[in-house]
């Protein structure tokens, strides 16, 4: 399916300036006494990594669960895929390949998929992965009521396990997208032996088959894992010992990672000039994260379509791509990155940046001498700052309200309590996922739940459409210039997988969509 | 009066006071004497070292750094001023009352002010923040709260030791009120102390709204405040290495001058106090210990034993 084809695609490795070229860059700009502070930093790095073999210490976001059904963001895909395998995973390129299973059949007409297992897999505690287990995951990620997953497996109407080997997913609908579904926290196949006993337990201790198992976890703080050498392709996994960590701070993220409290860490845009300068490498990944702000059409003022269409014009996504992501991204006005199978170059001509337009639309809405709106965001730093400076040129006046990062989640898109919402979507396996969670009638980032039914037709379409027919990319365009003109969220800019690592970790392989370390060495 | 008569004799007492008088006039005025709006943004000259139109360079989005520090004097100093103030008034009324009212009062006092010393500041007021929603008022009350047994103690060990004063019980057997005591003997006689707690208390408190503004605490974006520009300016170090030296540099001459100026007080008023007669019958808790101690949550041991010696 998503076929990312553009050059951007292609691993952006930055070379590694000399140490001569560094050390006099730091001379030059810190002076003499911080040069040699940093030069000590980096012997101590250096000793530090020889000592602990073959750990790699991700800086990255440990998981709001790690039950793949109870999570609730979609950036969890990252840190849960290190625990669980599903059938399906994604390549580099983001099309679905073989995992746990090895092969998948449709029929003609797209309403029966059957997987054929693949044999002698086990989850990491020894029990094998059969038909039946697989059959009892998804119907649970179907009919648990605490399920967060449910509405993306409504289609799947019976699940059977035909023998030990075959798994036959019976359909509604026709849907040629549920291989790259599964691929993702919905297909992560989850252990029966664990939820049939205790499903409370698996939010802090995964019951999976993934490449690592989880050793300790401190919640906000670290999670410590080991290879699975039970994992189906554990030949491919080479770093023994894995320690994942909560995102680290921008100021403080440069210096960790030459002290090594972290060898691969995500970095903001800011801080890339230094990582280089520190003589680390930074790798720029495409991936499928947007920028958007969510809007609550079920809350004033947005109830007025005119006012929710006001934010489109009034925001200058050009300046906030350059001045908050120091320019590492695409301007966007849609859900999906250049390159992608759903993405429609001409959908960017809309909403262009147009302040008067703004200005009478909430005229017409009868805001002609100005609406105060509340702006929530968990860092009111820079972007959000940002668009209240833009909001107010058009007589909005926007107070900005933090909300506590570990209760973000819970907030906005669970109890759906905020208005607007400066937001990031972390793109989804499969096309018509993405637009589930967007502007699906139980669509997490949807807090208006709203739904529009000329919409609904086209995703239909694309359900129908097997992903490698010629008309697919038209029909899924279709559905996005559908959704970027009816829908209230306003996309702004993509955001690239930013990794700094230390040169002595082998190059990150760049998945658009869940980060993997195949073949990811430490020496 | 006289102890800051004598305190304005200092070469220090003045120029810390000259200090003050400025970041007074730069709370009260930083915003009008701006050079430029400090929340104007202009994305495209964001991160520029200093230059004649901007002395003090752009931040991260393009807004004139001297201007924000002007303006970030108001909110921070209001701050400091705001948790004081609540402070006194929370402290000096009991802990005379302490004195004068009977045990069951005292002993009630006490316990309250031994409850309070031990709860750590930030821990706190992010509690009550969290309790009573994000605000500079509710951050600061919380802050008042806590700052409140240096003044009880401070006030009420220094009100002890004249309770027992010959020229005090002499009065009261003339058949003065107890109001007219409290006005007349004990107010002029706390008043030394409770000015060189104040200007202490003032600079710890403005740490504290630095360090809780740095948090997030209070004070929400775009507003200016010292510790927020700092905790911002900690993001750009790639960029501008010097830029956190700006308001880091404000935040100290301010609460250096206030530590300046307690010392004087201090200094000024410590003669008057070993010269009066109220010599306490509980050495333990005359005046210059009782500074010493009660400070002890705020300020390194060191320092302490240092006030207790020389106080």
């Amino acid at each position: 399916m998503s076929n990312l084809r553009t050059p951007d695609a292609e691993r952006r490795t930055v070379p590694l300036r000399t140490a001569l070229n560094r050390r006099s860059f730091l001379g030059l700009s810190l002076g003499a006494g911080a040069a040699l502070t940093l030069s000590a930093c980096g012997g101590g790095s250096s000793s530090a990594a020889g000592g602990a073999t073959s750990t790699l210490k991700w800086g990255w976001a440990l998981p709001t669960s790690w039950d793949p059904l109870t999570s609730s963001a979609g950036w969890d895909v990252h840190s849960l895929s290190l625990v669980y395998a599903g059938l399906t995973k994604l390549d580099e390129k983001g099309d679905a390949v073989p995992a746990l299973a090895t092969a998948w059949r449709y029929n003609t007409e797209g309403t029966l998929v059957t997987f054929t297992l693949r044999k002698g897999a086990t989850f990491s505690d020894g029990t094998s992965i059969d038909a039946t287990a697989v059959k009892k995951s998804i119907e649970r990620g179907r009919d648990d009521p605490k399920s967060l997953i449910a509405s993306q497996l409504i289609g799947v109407r019976q699940v059977t396990a035909v023998d030990p080997q075959t798994v036959e997913l019976r359909l509604a609908e026709p849907d040629f997208q549920i291989p790259a579904l599964l691929a993702g926290k919905t297909g992560m196949v989850v252990n029966p032996k664990v939820f049939e006993n205790d499903a409370a337990s698996i939010a802090t201790k995964p019951a999976g088959s993934g490449p690592y198992t989880l050793v300790s976890y401190v919640q906000n703080s670290k999670a410590v894992l080991r290879r699975n050498p039970n994992y189906w392709d554990a030949d491919r996994i080479k770093v023994e010992h894995f320690e994942l960590y909560p995102l680290p701070e921008p100021s403080t993220v440069v210096a960790s990672l030459k002290s090594g409290q972290y060898n691969v860490a995500q970095i903001p845009g800011s801080q890339v000039e230094a990582a280089r300068a520190a003589g680390l490498e930074v790798q720029v990944i495409p991936s499928m994260v947007v920028a958007v702000l969510d809007v609550h059409i079920g809350k004033e003022p947005f109830t007025d379509p005119d006012v929710a269409l006001a934010l489109k014009y009034a925001i200058d996504r050009e300046e906030l791509l350059k001045t908050a992501a120091f320019g590492h991204g695409e301007v966007t006005r849609q859900p999906f990155p250049k390159g992608y199978a759903g993405h429609d170059d001409a959908l960017d001509k809309l909403f262009p940046y147009d302040p008067e337009k703004a200005k009478e639309l909430l005229a017409k809405a009868g805001h002609a001498n100005g609406l105060e709106i509340t702006l929530a965001t968990q860092k009111a730093e820079g972007v959000p700052e940002l668009i209240q400076a833009q909001l107010r040129k058009v007589g909005i006046t926007a107070k900005i309200e933090s909300i506590p990062a570990a209760q973000a989640t819970q907030i906005v898109y669970i109890q759906r309590s905020k208005a607007l919402y400066v937001d990031q979507f972390a793109g989804r396996d499969a096309a018509t996922q993405a637009f589930q969670v967007l502007f699906g009638k139980e669509g997490l980032m949807n807090p208006g739940r709203t739904t529009s039914p000329e919409l609904e037709k086209a995703l239909d379409e694309v359900r129908r459409t097997p992903l490698d027919a010629p008309e697919y990319p038209a029909a899924l365009q279709k559905a996005t210039g559908i959704a970027v003109r009816t829908m209230p969220n306003v996309f702004l800019y993509t955001v690239p997988r930013i990794l700094a690592r230390n040169p002595k970790v082998s190059a990150i392989p760049a998945y658009t969509v869940v980060q993997r370390f195949d073949g990811v060495t430490v020496s | 009066m006289r102890t800051l008569r004598r305190a304005w004799r200092l070469r220090s007492a003045r120029i810390a006071l000259a200090v003050l008088a400025l970041v007074a006039l730069l709370a009260v005025a930083g915003g009008a004497l701006a050079p430029h709006d400090p929340l104007a943004q202009h994305p495209a000259d964001m991160l520029q070292g200093p230059s004649g139109r901007h002395p003090f360079g752009t931040d991260y989005l393009g807004r004139d750094v001297l201007s924000r520090l002007l303006a970030g004097t108001g909110l921070s100093v209001a701050g400091a001023i705001e948790a004081v103030g609540s402070a006194m008034l929370l402290g000096i009324v009991p802990g005379i009352a302490s004195v004068w009212l009977g045990r069951t009062v005292e002993w009630t006092a006490q316990r309250a002010a031994d409850t309070l010393m031990i709860m750590p500041f930030t821990v706190f007021a992010i509690a009550v923040v969290g309790a009573l929603g994000n605000g500079m008022h509710q951050a600061m009350l919380a802050l008042g709260v806590l700052f409140a047994p240096l003044y009880f103690r401070v006030t009420r060990a220094a009100a002890l030791g004249l309770k027992q004063a010959q020229y005090v019980e002499a009065a009261e057997l003339m058949g003065a009120s107890r109001r007219w005591i409290l006005r007349t003997h004990v107010w002029s006689k706390v008043l030394p102390t409770v000015a060189v707690t104040t200007a202490q208390a003032v600079g710890q408190a403005l740490l504290v709204v630095a360090s809780l503004t740095f948090l997030g605490l209070g004070v929400q974006p775009p507003a200016p405040t010292w510790g927020g520009m700092l905790a911002s300016d900690l993001g750009y170090l790639a960029q501008q290495p010097w830029a956190p030296l700006i308001p880091g540099v404000a935040i100290m001459i301010t609460v250096g001058a206030l530590n300046i100026l307690a010392d004087a007080i201090r200094d000024s008023s410590g003669g008057q106090e070993q010269a009066s007669p109220a010599e306490a019958p509980l050495p333990a808790l005359s005046p210059p210990a009782a500074v010493g101690s009660a400070l002890a949550p705020v300020v390194a041991p060191k320092e302490v034993e240092d006030r207790v010696t020389t106080g």
